[in-house]
């Protein structure tokens, strides 16, 4: 399982220096995953990793069916493997335990079956029965699937990735297995844009997109390194020295989280919503509902309960360029006499 | 909208897209209409529409809830048609059937969410049973049949990539969604989407009554459907409509008939009217009509509304497809005949001649998706990547499809036991069967297109852009990857980035300019810079990468004079991409004196050279399979 390893030290998040859009947006979706992740954009050597990671230590711990390979809640039915559901439902008292939230990292060389699911084989072969043997989406139910490199993975994989991320519900449908289970995870991804595009559907179910670049300023890179050169030296006393951030860093994560439920936006704002996502004009109505969401969190970061036009502001950052309808090419080129004649064509060609 | 749980958003509560829920209500109502295609752009609430539905169907007769089947596109063959059952062969040693789900859609939905990125002989299957009612399975010797009597919804974004124009024939009905224009309407969808998230329950408790009424007006109109008439004078209606529109095959009006009389019992008439043929002819015209695929104009186009039998616009309707039979239209041109005037004329006529001999027609076509699905064999996947297509007992590599293997095994699991003492389950080396996978990106195209101003002369871009937009064609039909890259003026420009949407580069093609200097150097550079990433992509691919040129560079990059440097650059380029196959396309004008540099670049290349002469599409494009195979 790729989990990401826990033994290794983790670089404090709150020690990160600058990049202060991408540790918002990372924030913001362990407050609400619900905003359905990050696609983080940018070159080579710009922390991008290095705060997924350090995130693992922000989350929150949740309450766990023990060995449920499906990571069930036991307080809802509905993020209940079927098999657990069963159980509850026959009065059984479901052993808990309680852990961090995890972050599962899915490798650009993953096959479709780890990712999915497939037959057990080996309990096939010894028991006579049919079982499931868990995939990668299993296992980063209720947790952070980061996918690094998320432009180079096969298309395969992509595409069953986009069919759990907008249901929520991994249906395996393969090698004589037939089973659903609740696959709800936040995806983070990270791309550089030189090796290619990510294909719009995909850029799409990302909630938020943030571009990330190199420091400019040159003290910001001598921190850097003078921090990184600290951490690699000694990490625990590294972290030991970052613990009182961290610890506020979390505390407010936790006050925002209960905070965010009890933010309202008024109908002005979400005209304002509406007139932003129609100027910009974007496909579908998912820019909306995701602007709404991410400026009730920063509202809630804010330690307000209300939303105003400066988090709109915010939010609209990273909530519309990754959802932007590419640029029509007849703005690029000179529209030519002979559009007629190919469409023509190709409308002719087809049909002999 | 993201459902993120077992609870459905409610039908009733969808804000606008009208269109949409009248397709869906009229295939609910008379489920033999074969089922829905719902084109449209990212975040319409397509998909929420079609697992709403559901929610509203009547239950079956034994009492149990109309069955939604979610076909995810991970789905194996054998888990959709059905396969021998793996439990009882193992532990019974019997060969029982295992049904698929095919069968459990059985009276309900079968739904599928980005149909087009479904496997195509999966949709066929698929499309199969939905039309004849009945699924035929045919594997590891056993031969069934069994009802499956669903109705089939599909969504798509086209941005994908689009069906093939055989499959989006056989859906019954098919109907374009875009985002609502209207803030309001945008305000009142963010409200709702907002209450539903913060309590579901509370939620689809508010809408439960209307929930209601929808589901009781379904099953009256349901009730009432066999009573509906259709009238002669309506039956001619509907074939003028579906004449005038070019519509091939008779599928589109049988498609019409039976929404509309669904229509006529939703209104809760007994009759069918010219406004419920008209208010349904566009969603059964939509995918038929020449044109509406590829979609060339976003948001694809309503079909033209021939709103009665009285109502004669011939001149409209020959303006439509192409202007070879009618005179063109007087009252209002497109915005391309009123810039070009006669001379467009000609070019239509000049490209119409040039395809018209083959090889795309529906005899050549077959051949060619013959050779397609021959040329995706030969390029399964060697490693253990990509996915499982089928199994086979041929031993190449140690893939074992263990499923495949126990089902071979299973029928003689009692006669080997009473053989003798052993395992639980005798495995014997002929039943061993290993996994077939199958890469979906088979091919890649690249065009270099020189963009330079020798290219207008003598109409050369014109051929040119012919043979191009030919091979776009066969592209769309065996969904290649397609890039194009121009060299023009003063550089280079990757112009379309890889991608599998042919529209992008045909749209694209259609507003090639020319004009300027010839930096060939720029336009190889440019053309490494995409292979090496395409190569670093997906190593096993196999570009194809043809160059369209004159060979006449006049601008390098400071290397020396600009011809001699590009064929420094060519040699090299076909060296370090040895996988990849070229292709020079000399576009040099004829005259007395032939400079033959595209011939030296091809040479430097160590690639083939066709001529102009030689560049009529259907010989290009056979050239290039040839090439590719």
């Amino acid at each position: 399982m790729s989990l990401i390893d826990p033994v290794r030290p983790l670089y404090p998040f709150a020690a990160i220096v600058g990049q202060e859009r991408l540790k918002t947006a990372l924030i913001l979706n362990v407050i609400d995953p619900s905003l359905s992740g990050v696609l983080i954009r940018g070159e080579k050597g710009t922390a991008k990793s290095t705060a997924v990671r350090a995130l693992a230590a922000l989350l929150p711990d949740i309450a766990v069916v023990e060995g449920c390979p499906f990571q069930s809640d036991p307080d809802d039915l509905k993020a209940m493997s079927s098999e657990v559901r069963a159980r509850a439902a026959a009065g059984e008292r479901l052993p808990i335990v309680t852990r961090r939230v995890r972050v599962v990292e899915l490798p650009i060389s993953a096959t479709e079956d780890r990712v999915v699911g497939t037959l057990d084989l080996e309990h096939a072969l010894t028991e006579g029965k049919k079982r499931i043997e868990p995939g990668l989406l299993a296992a980063a139910h209720r947790g952070i699937l980061y996918v690094d490199e998320v432009n180079l993975l096969d298309d395969h994989v992509v595409d069953v990735l986009l069919d759990s991320a907008a249901m929520g519900i991994n249906v395996i449908e393969r090698e004589g297995i037939s089973v659903s289970h609740p696959a709800r995870f936040t995806l983070i991804g990270t791309m550089n844009p030189e090796e290619g595009e990510l294909r719009p559907q995909l850029l799409d179910r990302f909630g938020l997109c943030v571009q990330v670049e190199g420091l400019t300023v040159p003290e910001q890179r001598v921190e850097v390194i003078r921090r990184r050169a600290a951490f690699e030296a000694d990490p625990d006393a590294f972290r030991l020295s970052w613990a009182e951030p961290t610890e506020a860093l979390r505390a407010r994560i936790v006050s925002a989280t209960a905070l965010r439920s009890q933010v309202v936006a008024e109908d002005e704002i979400l005209l304002d919503i509406a007139n932003r996502c129609l100027a910009t004009g974007v496909d579908g109505h998912r820019a909306d509902i995701v602007m709404l969401k991410t400026a009730k969190v920063l509202a809630a970061w804010a330690g307000r309960d209300k939303v105003v036009a400066t988090d709109l502001d915010e939010a609209q950052t990273m909530v519309l360029p990754h959802r932007l309808r590419r640029r029509p090419f007849e703005d690029v080129f000179r529209p030519d006499a002979s559009t007629a004649t190919f469409r023509a064509g190709l409308d002719h060609g087809k049909m002999i | 909208m993201t459902i993120r749980s077992g609870t459905v958003y409610p039908f009733a509560a969808l804000c606008g897209q009208e269109r949409m829920k009248l397709a869906l209500l009229l295939t609910a109502i008379d489920p033999m209409i074969g089922g829905v295609l719902i084109r449209g752009e990212k975040g319409t609430a397509k998909s929420t529409a079609a697992r709403g539905l559901a929610a509203l169907l009547p239950p079956l007769a034994e009492g149990k809830a109309a069955p939604f089947v979610d076909l995810p596109l991970g789905a194996t063959e054998d888990r959709v048609i059905g396969s021998i059952d793996l439990e009882a062969a193992l532990a019974e040693g019997r060969a029982s059937f295992q049904p698929g789900l095919l069968a459990r859609a059985d009276q309900g939905i079968l739904y599928i969410d980005e149909l087009n990125l479904l496997d195509d002989h999966l949709v066929e299957a698929i499309l199969d049973a939905a039309a004849s009612g009945v699924n035929r399975v045919e594997r590891e010797g056993r031969s069934l049949t069994h009802l499956a009597r669903f109705t089939l919804i599909g969504t798509m974004n086209p941005e994908e990539g689009d069906l093939r124009p055989q499959l989006l024939d056989r859906f019954g009905l098919a109907v374009a969604v875009s985002g609502e224009g209207d803030p309001v309407t945008r305000v009142a969808l963010m409200r709702a989407c907002e209450s539903f998230e913060r309590d579901r329950d509370a939620f689809a408790g508010v809408w439960a009554e209307a929930q209601a009424a929808l589901a009781g007006r379904i099953v009256h109109a349901r009730n009432a459907l066999p009573h509906i008439a259709l009238s002669r004078p309506m039956q001619g209606f509907i074939a003028e409509i579906c004449r005038r529109n070019h519509v091939a095959g008779h599928r589109a009006d049988l498609a019409i008939a039976r929404a509309a009389r669904a229509h006529a019992a939703w209104d809760g008439r007994d009759t069918v009217t010219a406004e419920d043929v008209t208010e349904v002819a566009p969603f059964a015209l939509l995918h038929r009509m020449r044109g509406a695929t590829p979609d060339m104009s976003p948001p694809p186009p309503p079909p033209p509304p021939n709103q009665s039998p009285e109502s004669d616009q011939p001149d409209e309707d020959g303006g439509e497809v192409g202007s070879t039979l009618s005179p063109p239209p007087l009252a209002e041109p497109t915005g391309d005949s009123a810039r070009g005037g006669a001379e467009d004329k000609d070019e239509v006529q000049a490209i119409g001649a040039a395809f018209t001999p083959r090889p795309l027609g529906p005899t050549p076509r077959d051949s060619v998706l013959r050779t397609g699905s021959g040329r995706r064999a030969r390029s399964l996947s060697a490693s253990r990547q990509g996915r499982m297509v089928s199994s086979t007992p041929r031993r190449e590599r140690d893939d074992i499809a263990f499923d495949a293997t126990l089902r071979a095994a299973a029928p003689y699991q009692l006669s080997r036991r009473a053989e003798g003492p052993g395992l639980a389950i005798r495995i014997r080396p002929e039943d061993i069967r290993e996994k077939r996978r199958e890469r979906r990106v088979g091919s890649f195209l690249l065009f270099v297109v020189d963009g330079s101003g020798s290219m207008g002369a003598h109409r050369r871009m014109v051929e040119t852009k012919a043979a191009i937009l030919s091979l776009l064609l066969d592209a769309y039909q065996k969904r290649d990857q397609v890039a194009m890259v121009v060299f023009r003026g003063t550089g280079a420009e990757t112009v379309l980035p890889p991608t599998g949407s042919v529209e992008r580069a045909a749209r694209l093609l259609a507003d090639l300019p020319v004009g300027g200097r010839t930096p060939l150097s720029a336009g190889l550079v440019e053309a490494a810079r995409l292979l090496d990433r395409v190569e670093r992509r997906d190593p096993a691919t196999r570009p194809l990468v043809l160059i369209l040129t004159d060979g006449r560079a006049n601008a390098g990059l400071g290397g020396g004079p600009p011809h001699e440097e590009a064929l420094r650059l060519a040699a090299a380029l076909g060296h370090r991409f040895a996988a990849a196959r070229f292709i020079v396309i000399d576009t040099e004008p004829p005259g007395l004196i032939r400079l033959d540099l595209a011939g030296r670049l091809a040479a430097a290349l160590a690639a083939p050279c066709l001529r102009t002469e030689d560049l009529r599409a259907e010989d290009l494009v056979h050239f290039a399979k040839e090439f590719q195979s």
